[in-house]
Parts: C-alpha cells; structure tokens; sequence
C-alpha cells in the first residue's frame, strides 16, 4: 500500500515538472553560450555553461536601472495602498457617522468597474497633466486599493469591541488605538496582503507600458519585454531569470501566507 | 447653548483618502469613457463637440468588430476550459496529503509568482520563427504568424499563467472538505472518483464557481500575452475586444473609438459577473 503512494506520489511529481518544464529549459538555456544557442540544430547542453549572458543584461542592457524602477514602484504604491486602506477600514469598523453606509456601498461600487475598462482615460488624463515618463504617473493612479478596505474592515470587525472601549476608558487617544493597537493586531493579514501586492505591483505591465516611453524609465517588466524583440534568446531568457528570481523568493517564503490572504477574500460565509 | 452631540468629522477623514482616490481615479475615468464615446475629442481626450452616435455605429457597422467579438468569447470560451480542468485536476489530485505533497504542491503552484510578460517572453523565444523549437525540431513553422496555430499558442500561454492561481483556491476549497465526511465515504466503500463527484466537488461548490467565473473575466482582460506573442496577428485573428482598445487608443489614435470598445468590454465583465451571482444563488452549497 505504501509502495502504491509513492508511485502515484512520483507520477504527481512528473506532472508538476512537466507543468514548469517551460522554466525549467529556460533556466538551462539562460547558462549557455550564444553561439551554442544559435547552432542548429539547437541542442541542450551545459558543456560550456557560462554566466555571460546574465553579465551582459546588466552591462548591455538597463535592467539595474528598470529594477530600480519597479522597486520605486513597489516602495510608492504599497505602503500608501495599505496606509489608505487601513485608515478607511478603521472608520468603517469602529465608528457611526451619517452616510456610512452610503460611501461603504460607493466604495465597493469601484469593485465593479475592471481597471482595463477605464485604462485608457487614465491614460489621456496622465498624459493631460504632463506625467508621462515620471515616477508620479506611474504610481498616482493606483495609491488605493478598495478590496484591501474590505478585507481589513473584516479583519478589525473580528475585533472584540470591548477592546477599544477599554483602550478609550484607560485615556488612549483615537490616533494612539489606531497606530499602537489595531495596525499590530492586523499584522497577519498585512503581511499576506503585502506579499501578493508586492508580486502584483513587480508583475504589472500594461500600465507602466502605456505611461512610460524613455528607456530609463521603463520598469523590469517592460523592460525585459522590450529587449526580447531584439535580442537574442540566452539574453533574454537570463534577463526573464533575474525578473523572476525576486518574485519566486517570495513565493516560496511566503507560500502559505500567500494562499491565506488568496482565499480569504474570496469565499463568502 | 450646547448641542448635545456634535459633528465629528474624524470618520470622514479617515476615508477621505480613499474616497477622493475612488472619485478621481475610478467614477471620473469611467464616466469620461462614456461619455467621450458619444463626443469627439482632441489628443488629451478633451471634449471638442458633440458626435452623438458617430462612433457607435462605425463600430456596429465595422465588420472587423464582430470578428473581435467572436474572437473574444472564442478565447474566453478556450481559456476557461483550459484553465479549469487542468486546475481542478491538479487540485484533486493534491487533495490527500502525503509525504511529497509538499514538492508536487510547490510545482503545480509556481507559476502564479512569474509575471504574464515573463511567461509570454519565454514561450516567445521557444515559438518565435528563429527560436527554439524550430532549431531543435529543423523546421521552420511559423508558430506565431499562422492564423491555425497562433490562436491556440496564445491560449497555451494564457491557461499556463492562470491554471496556478485558480489550483491554489480550489485546493483550499477541497482542503476545507470535514475529513469526518470523507472517512464515512471511505468507510460506506466508496472509491477516490466517487468521492470526487459525490462530495469534494459539491462541498467546494464556492471555490468552484468562483474558479469558473473569474477565469472567463481574466480572459476577456488578457492583454499582455496577446501584445508580446502576436500582437494581434496575424490578420487580426487573435485580436480581442481588450486588444483592440489598445490598438484604436494607442496605435490608431481613435480614442473614442477605443471608448465604444472598453463599454463593450464593461459590459461583457458586467454579464459575466451577473450570471456568477445568479449561478451562485441558485447552486451554491454553504454550509
């Protein structure tokens, strides 16, 4: 019986290599010099493996400079996201106030509307205000982040109530709750959230393609895209393993945090 | 005299943020779609005069918009077959836990970490005319400029970016099966396909249907693997609606008419999104 599980568990494994192989060969590939790259017919061997193509995506090619980009992307969008987003998930869950329920139900209108519906007219209004090629209009468009609102009202509503009425007995300011006990207590959840938004924002290419033009503006994504239609395959396939390298850290330290935060929002009860 | 309780106005600062944000970068774009669909505009998207139907019927009268269409419900049709078996099949089989369902787990999962514009690079310099696969196998097919062949790669690619992210929510779904129900299958007799069809499948209904839908409504959205594999080639056969907003606003300059198109894209999510929520009320089994 044992001898049964671990031979279906092997054909498991089989399928899931089969399933990466596309990365797996483009690892490989990455390693090999271009002249066996161009030979045909195209063999794949490691015989004369060398690191020259990763060598050259940094001096050829930008890609230090439009990882720096992505990092700038990263560093804006994510912490305001999160700033933003727990500071109107407070208010919707600890206080009454005329027209709460109206602008909580406006908000998750924004919901319904798909960023590609409206990514052009963003785009006309970037352009507009003069903000192409710069880090404000790559970032200004999505500071907020509606869904990560409901999922920390949630969150801070799973929150004895008790809690901050004591806080308030005991002379602790609203402010004072907000940064000292609620954000500590909704660690958790940030820290899912910041993993998948990390990935989401670094992964991103539609809008930085749109909003940016100069070179040395362009983010990894965009970058990397862009060098692949001049580029020979060893370039840019080390150049797509230096993008992914960053993401698949992630994903491998924060795998179960990742899948918590993936279907926690997603499920009703 | 004092009022007995005043106006606090900390609530409203504390989503005024948000609220601003929504109101500037969500409502006023999407009301400048509509409206400068019936309006002629200059090249900041400013409104320069009344155009009334001018651009909807250009559209409805263009026969290549209702080939895009076709195309459209014909990727999202192959997108979601695709994505789904392949993730539900995955899910199934990483159900029970055992010793290496750690490393299969992992591997099914990966891809959800590589960005699309990666994966569509990769697979790019496997299928491009000069690349890869053509030197590997000596031939000389053109993978990507062919109209029998093109669609399905970009499907290919487009499955292989999703099934990752739709397996790791149904796993979670199964996982939360009560194993209590699956020991008294077990115990009645009943085999790993039975206990498939019979219970995993109807109690991770949400999962299920949540996988099934999003999946349609990440098709229609799919942008970037058409833009680096085809680019909407060859004649205009893997163009989509969402495709086709990019070439009329950026590459054409028809921004109005790319607003015609991005309603059209609203409003086939919306539908999408309607028949979930009645699926969902009809079918669904919470517990």
């Amino acid at each position: 019986m044992k001898k049964k599980e671990f031979a279906f568990d092997l054909v498991k494994i089989l399928l899931g290599i089969a399933l990466v192989l596309p990365i797996i060969l483009a690892a490989f590939i990455s390693f090999m010099p271009k002249a066996d790259i161009m030979k045909i017919p195209f063999e794949l061997n490691l015989n004369n493996a060398t690191l020259e193509n990763y060598i050259h995506s940094f001096t050829y090619m930008n890609l230090g400079n439009y990882l720096k980009n992505s990092f700038i992307m990263v560093g804006i969008e994510l912490p305001c996201k999160a700033f933003t987003a727990l500071l109107a998930a407070y208010a919707f869950s600890h206080f009454e106030f005329p027209g709460k329920n109206f602008l909580f139900t406006l908000l998750m209108t924004v919901m319904m509307i798909p960023g590609e519906v409206i990514i052009m007219s963003l785009y006309k209004m970037i352009m507009k205000w003069g903000l192409i090629d710069t880090y404000a209009g790559l970032t200004i468009t999505s500071l907020v982040d509606v869904a990560a609102v409901f999922m920390l009202r949630q969150n801070m509503l799973s929150i004895p109530k008790s809690l901050y009425e004591a806080a308030k007995i005991d002379g602790c300011g609203r402010m004072k709750y907000f940064f000292s006990i609620l954000i500590p207590l909704c660690k958790t959840v940030l820290a899912a959230y910041a993993l998948r938004g990390f990935i989401n924002i670094y992964n991103s290419y539609m809008w930085p393609l749109l909003v940016t033009t100069k070179d040395e503006m362009r983010t990894i994504q965009t970058g990397v895209a862009q060098l692949s239609w001049s580029s020979h395959s060893g370039l840019v396939l080390a150049a797509a393993m230096i993008t992914s390298i960053i993401p698949l850290t992630v994903y491998f330290f924060g795998m179960d945090s990742i899948v918590e935060g993936m279907t926690a929002g997603a499920v009703k009860n | 005299m004092k009022k007995k309780s005043k106006f606090d106005v900390f609530p409203y600062l504390l989503i005024l943020p948000v609220v601003i944000s929504s109101v500037v970068f969500n409502f006023g774009p999407f009301f400048k779609t509509i409206i400068s669909s019936v309006t002629f505009t200059d090249i900041y998207g400013n409104w320069t005069g009344f155009a009334g139907d001018t651009f909807w019927s250009m559209m409805f009268k263009n026969d290549e918009f209702w080939m895009i269409l076709w195309n459209t419900m014909k990727f999202a049709l192959a997108n979601f077959i695709g994505t789904f078996f392949m993730a539900m099949l995955l899910a199934l089989l990483s159900v029970k836990r055992t010793k290496l369902g750690k490393v299969y787990q992992m591997l099914y999962a990966l891809p959800v970490a590589i960005a699309s514009a990666i994966s569509s690079v990769i697979w790019k310099s496997f299928f491009s005319q000069n690349g890869i696969l053509n030197s590997w196998l000596g031939t000389n097919t053109s993978w990507l400029v062919d109209v029998d062949k093109s669609f399905w790669i970009v499907t290919i690619v487009t499955v292989w970016c999703h099934i990752a992210g739709s397996y790791i929510y149904l796993l979670a779904g199964f996982r939360g099966v009560s194993e209590d129900i699956q020991e008294a299958a077990i115990v009645d007799g009943a085999n790993g396909f039975v206990r498939a069809v019979k219970i995993m499948i109807p109690m991770a209904s949400p999962q299920i249907f949540f996988v099934l839908f999003v999946n349609i409504v990440n098709a229609i959205k799919t942008f970037t693997q058409i833009k680096l594999l085809t680019g909407g080639g060859p004649a205009k056969s893997t163009t989509t609606i969402m495709y086709d907003v990019y070439v009329r606003a950026i590459e054409l300059g028809e921004f109005e008419y790319a607003c015609c198109l991005s309603i059209v894209l609203f409003v086939l999510i919306f539908l999408v999104t309607r028949i979930q929520f009645i699926f969902e009320n009809k079918f669904v089994h919470y517990e």
